[in-house]
């Protein structure tokens, strides 16, 4: 427990450090030309502080990264954010007070309920692009949120890969059948519907689809359902690690050979941590090379560089600080891009630029070349537990989605 | 209908609601002596639960010594909160007492992320892990072994309340303070001894239902959807608090299996509406009649 706190006084000091040689820094930089801000409401407490801080962290190295490269087209980056406890009141107050006085280009919130909530106000204000932790599918609809962006597949693409994934195993005539188990939230249901249409033009048979209440206690009645059915696969959504650990545990203890797989969320080193060898042959789709993976890149080596820099303590970084540093990557290039065309930096010319992005090589953080469709990057792989060595490895190719 | 499947579903519900009931328990004691209705129980049980983490993950200690440890440790903290923090509020509005015990659960919440980080987390598997079958009939193992010590502490605690003397003390304190003090029983110790037994069954459901469905620091919102179970059995009875326990973690999973989990809720707080509207003190509750 001491040692606990020792390690976060010390990462509280190295974050100390970061802010004060960033103070030191910007403003000498900031001779030159205007300072961008990067905004974000990030949840540092509450329910979702488990990701949100290694969220702030990727937003802190990277901004510490692209001003050590010079900045953005010589423009010094600030990052400005607010703890808001993932309540979206909190994340509505944080953006007023941010965009109010520091007048950020770009924005990371924090959920899907923010992020729908602060349309309208984005979308009248047109001078942020936003993009955060949701990978909602109904983010996409460029008509009602055309200032907003998914660093990744949007949840339905995501169950899109699963399934190509879980076909390519089987023969046209004898598909594997599937089972959708999914949190009884906005965030679990979201991909559902459209998984099952998918399912469907794939001739794989979704044998059940069962919702659980989110940090649901017992889950053995769930599981007696999975086991008259028998199916081939299960693919979780809405979850972190509870309930995935009591069906797999379970499933198997009923000698079933079900695979099990889950999407981004629910594809965190945290479940081999917390689980052992029982997470072994898990498998979750993931849109961005592990941390720990054996890929490499001069933007995934830049990552592990600034990673180790920024807190040598801290070791392994979860996908939550590879998905904020890829937003803040693409809010880079997207600046980049509207600054090289002498644009201003208002949100209609940002999200041009972004619809612009074709065959974009993002250094190795995704391992094939990606092209924006509908303000999402439709592109993941699946990644299988190898508990021995406590990591993901990669058991398909790149999917790309048209 | 397929009678087996039932059956299978059935047991699951009945295991779930012991545990139900070993929680409401733990509301139930401590608002039939004190007439505090303790909103950072669930916490309390959050808190049992970490501490058993720290002694059987962190420490490595063997669970069977972690266990009585993390729920001493629990049983602890409810005395301590109880002399230091609700003592001090005796003869001041229930509604502020309450308040006291919201604020406590946010520090306890605050105090298991600065110590144990947001992340979830797994307790060491410390149940066995063979399938238990009764009949042809199977019930998950965590659930069958959490339901039987669970189950032991019940009847020791309705063993202490019906035959010790502390037990019988608590009983006429809640039945009447006034003659309970008059006739020299010594309330002020018979309010800690409740909170600390409260706390106790409290902190061993915490562990159990932690072995089953994880822990995290917003593990305590299930001690306020035992509130449903209370209310129901009625907050002074300690046999509404079983039977209310066990019907509820049935008819959740029940309702669970055979409408889906977002019916899971619905189906619980109907009952609720309508005990409420039926027997507003609940099944087995005091109807308290006031005199003008």
């Amino acid at each position: 427990m001491f040692r606990n706190i020792l390690d976060k006084g010390r990462r509280l000091a190295g974050l100390g450090s970061l802010v004060a040689a960033l103070t030191v820094a910007a403003p000498a930089m900031a001779q030159d030309k205007e300072t961008i801000v990067f905004g974000g409401s990030i949840p540092l407490s509450g329910v979702f502080a488990f990701a949100g801080i290694h969220i702030h962290a990727g937003l802190t190295d990277y901004t510490a990264w692209i001003n050590s490269e010079g900045g953005i087209n010589g423009h010094p980056v600030e990052y400005v954010m607010e703890d808001t406890a993932y309540e979206v009141d909190r994340s509505v107050a944080a953006f007023k007070k941010i965009s109010g006085s520091e007048s950020p280009a770009t924005y990371y919130g924090d959920s899907t309920g923010f992020m729908k909530t602060i349309a309208s106000e984005l979308n009248s204000q047109g001078d942020t692009l936003m993009s955060g932790a949701s990978f909602a599918t109904a983010l996409t609809d460029n008509e009602q949120y055309p200032y907003q962006f998914i660093p990744g597949p949007n949840y339905s693409q995501m169950f899109g890969i699963i399934l190509e994934y879980i076909a390519s195993q089987g023969e046209s005539g004898d598909m594997p059948t599937v089972a959708f188990v999914y949190s009884d939230t906005e965030f679990g249901k979201d991909p559902i519907e459209n998984g099952k249409a998918r399912a469907a033009e794939l001739g794989i048979e979704v044998v059940e689809d069962i919702v659980t209440k989110p940090g649901s206690v017992d889950v053995s009645a769930e599981i007696l359902k999975l086991r008259r059915v028998r199916p081939d696969y299960v693919v979780f959504h809405g979850y972190v690690l509870s309930p995935i650990n009591e069906f797999m545990v379970q499933m198997r203890q009923m000698g079933l050979d079900t695979e099990f797989m889950g999407t981004f969320w629910s594809s965190d080193k945290l479940i081999i941590d917390k689980m052992g060898a029982d997470a072994d042959g898990y498998m979750g789709v993931m849109p961005y090379n592990y941390y720990d993976s054996e890929e490499s890149g001069p933007m995934l080596d830049a990552l592990r560089a600034q990673a180790e820099k920024s807190d040598p303590d801290a070791g392994y970084r979860p996908t939550g600080y590879m998905q904020a540093w890829f937003n803040a990557m693409v809010w880079t290039e997207v600046i980049k891009r509207t600054l090289d065309a002498d644009k201003e930096l208002t949100a209609d010319n940002m999200a041009e630029a972004l619809a612009s992005i074709e065959d974009w090589d993002t250094g190795g953080i995704i391992g094939i070349p990606v092209t924006v469709r509908d303000m999402s990057f439709p592109v993941g792989r699946i990644w299988r537990v190898n508990a021995e060595e406590g990591r993901y490895e990669p058991v398909s190719d790149w999917i790309h989605l048209d | 209908m397929d009678w087996m499947f039932f059956g299978e579903i059935s047991l699951a519900g009945l295991a779930m609601g012991g545990l139900y009931s070993l929680i409401a328990l733990g509301f139930v004691i401590i608002y039939k002596a004190t007439r505090v209705i303790n909103f950072a129980i669930g916490e309390i049980m959050m808190f049992a639960a970490y501490l058993f983490l720290a002694f059987a993950g962190g420490m490595e200690m063997s669970a069977w010594i972690a266990l009585p440890l993390a729920v001493a440790g629990g049983s602890i903290l409810g005395g301590v909160i109880e002399k230091t923090m609700i003592r001090p509020m005796l003869g001041e509005s229930p509604i502020s007492v309450v308040m006291v015990t919201i604020g406590i659960a946010s520090i306890l919440v605050g105090l298991v992320e600065f110590i144990w980080t947001a992340d979830p987390q797994l307790l060491p598997s410390f149940l066995p892990r063979e399938p238990v079958f009764i009949g042809e009939l199977y019930l998950a193992p965590k659930i069958a072994y959490g339901f039987l010590i669970g189950a032991a502490l019940l009847i020791v605690y309705l063993l202490y309340f019906r035959f010790s003397r502390g037990g019988v003390a608590l009983r006429a304190t809640a039945s009447d303070q006034a003659a309970a003090y008059s006739m020299g029983i010594n309330v002020r110790r018979v309010f800690s001894m409740a909170w600390v037994f409260g706390s106790l069954a409290a902190s061993l459901a915490g562990v159990l239902v932690a072995a089953t469905g994880g822990l995290s620091p917003q593990f305590g919102i299930i001690g306020l959807s035992v509130l449903v179970v209370v209310i129901v059995g009625g907050l002074d009875s300690i046999l509404g608090a079983l039977i209310a326990g066990v019907f509820i973690g049935w008819l959740e999973t029940v309702a669970g299996a055979y409408f889906g989990g977002e019916y899971r809720m619905p189906a619980t707080f109907l009952v609720l509406a309508v005990i409420l509207v039926i027997r507003p003190y609940g099944l087995f509750g005091t109807h308290e009649i006031e005199r003008v």
